[in-house]
């Protein structure tokens, strides 16, 4: 009798054949991460071209949200380790072709910059506000002296966030729905759109809010452009691909995303933004609050739903 | 702008007639999108049950009426009742935006009326037309409008027994509204 021993790779349960191994954690932390990035990236811009003056919620109050937002999504995805104790080995080497050795330096800087930055407008927005140590006074002092060289290096790592949120999902090659290079500037979109969207809330300048809303409007558009590549190039792919879009074209995400992300976190700001820019009296936390939504829906949506996309076999 | 131009302390509504017939067409557009007609009571419906559903399971299994919604693959809540309901609020806040009657909230009553007795005769009547659409099985929307519009004999009672008690005791009540 001649035996044969079968040694299968596919039963690897909550990897194969569904990946069920983020949960709530993750998408938050891509939200979160995205949010802070939008958010430092238009303070950083604002101070390089000399408007500080006129944003100033842009520049100072709302990078408030920025340090709170990434701590808030490190202790997310600190939360989601299995192994959380060995979280500092990620730290122990630089791989350029790893996304998540990307995320882990960038964030390793960018989270203390984030910190530095409000801590500096920390006088200018509470005056009574004192530093008390000699050696923080300094240091302030040598951050606002050099705040533009600072800001050109803040927004280049903020870019780097935002891609970095989508590229995490687009390195999983296992995974169809993720396994697209438009995940990385759809996510940044996104990301920019929802931290304007923060901004203008907080705004009470008209002049300020006008101008990041007509902003926002080109991300929102952009993002509608990049969804639809998304599909198209899903749909012209192979079997896989197309296989994973219809989860979204007649699947069971269809609802959740075609409502809740495309309809009411896109489409509806739009409308709403360009009322109001044509004078129409819109309740100021709406747009922004549906965009805001709208960006929270989609990072759960595409991260629950690639999980359960795979390569047929 | 045209807008600002108006007398913005009374708000701008449709003419009724007009409201009317838009409301007929939409109906059919309706019923050649989704293939049924429209409801708004169902989407309410919803609602409750899944509360109960959430509150206490046990309970909401066993009422007969309840079960009836719960226990199906989905949560009650994933209905197209549910999404038209919310296709209506922004649809109306849209309108209400357009039209600038979205100035700031206000509750819109008689003047010879607090208030408080608007917002509680309101909700009296609201919540004594829920029971109702239930014993009816549908309301103004779901039973009388869409049911009419298919001739159904059940939708044309609905539709005269609605407005017609509405008609006959609107007097006895008046001044909870005016």
């Amino acid at each position: 009798m001649k035996e044969e021993l079968f040694v299968s790779g596919r039963n690897i349960p909550n990897i194969d054949p569904y990946l069920h191994i983020w949960h709530w954690q993750i998408p938050l932390y891509l939200y979160l991460g995205g949010l802070a990035a939008g958010i430092l990236f238009f303070a950083s811009y604002y101070v390089i071209v000399g408007k500080e003056k006129q944003m100033q919620t842009t520049v100072k109050w709302a990078t408030i949200i920025a340090p709170i937002a990434l701590i808030l999504g490190l202790g997310a995805l600190f939360w989601d380790l299995k192994h959380k104790l060995y979280f500092w080995q990620l730290y122990t080497t630089v791989r350029f072709t790893s996304p998540m050795s990307w995320g882990a330096w960038t964030l390793m800087a960018i989270t203390p910059m984030s910190i530095i930055w409000v801590a500096s407008y920390m006088r200018e927005m509470f005056p009574k506000w004192d530093w008390k140590f000699e050696f923080l006074k300094k240091f302030e002092a040598w951050v606002i002296k050099n705040r533009v060289p600072f800001a050109w290096v803040m927004m280049a790592l903020s870019i780097i966030l935002g891609v970095y949120t989508g590229i995490l999902l687009s390195a999983f090659n296992a995974r169809p729905l993720w396994n697209t290079s438009i995940l990385g500037p759809l996510f940044l979109t996104s990301g920019f759109s929802t931290g304007l969207a923060a901004i203008i809330w907080l705004s009470k300048d008209e002049h300020e809010r006008k101008a990041l809303s007509r902003i926002d409007l080109i991300f929102i558009l952009v993002e509608l452009f990049l969804i639809i590549h998304l599909f198209m190039g899903f749909l012209a792919s192979s079997e896989v691909k197309a296989e994973a879009a219809s989860l979204f074209l007649g699947g069971e995400f269809t609802v959740i995303f075609w409502v809740f992300v495309v309809i009411l976190g896109l489409v509806f700001p739009v409308i709403l933004e360009s009322l109001e820019l044509r004078g129409y009296h819109i309740p100021a936390w709406l747009p922004p609050f549906l965009v805001l939504l709208g960006g929270l829906v989609l990072r759960f949506v595409m991260v629950e739903a690639g999980q359960i996309t795979r390569f047929l076999y | 702008m045209e807008i600002n131009n108006r007398d913005n302390n009374r708000p701008h509504y449709i003419n009724p007639y007009l409201g009317g017939v838009l409301l007929g067409l939409l109906v059919i557009i309706t019923v050649y999108i989704t293939g049924r007609g429209l409801g708004a009571s169902g989407a309410v419906k919803s609602a409750v049950v899944t509360t109960a559903e959430a509150i206490t399971p046990a309970h909401a299994e066993s009422n007969p009426y309840m079960s009836k919604f719960t226990g199906g693959d989905h949560s009650p809540m994933y209905n197209w009742l549910v999404f038209e309901s919310l296709g209506i609020f922004f649809g109306g806040l849209l309108s209400g935006i357009l039209f600038g009657r979205l100035k700031k909230i206000r509750i819109e009553k008689s003047p010879k009326i607090t208030n408080k007795t608007r917002l509680i005769a309101a909700l009296t009547g609201g919540i004594l037309f829920g029971i109702g659409s239930q014993f009816g099985r549908g309301c103004s929307s779901g039973a009388a409008l869409s049911g009419s519009s298919t001739f159904s004999l059940g939708g044309v009672i609905v539709m005269l027994v609605l407005f017609g008690t509405g008609y006959a005791i609107a007097w006895m009540f008046k001044k909870l509204w005016i």
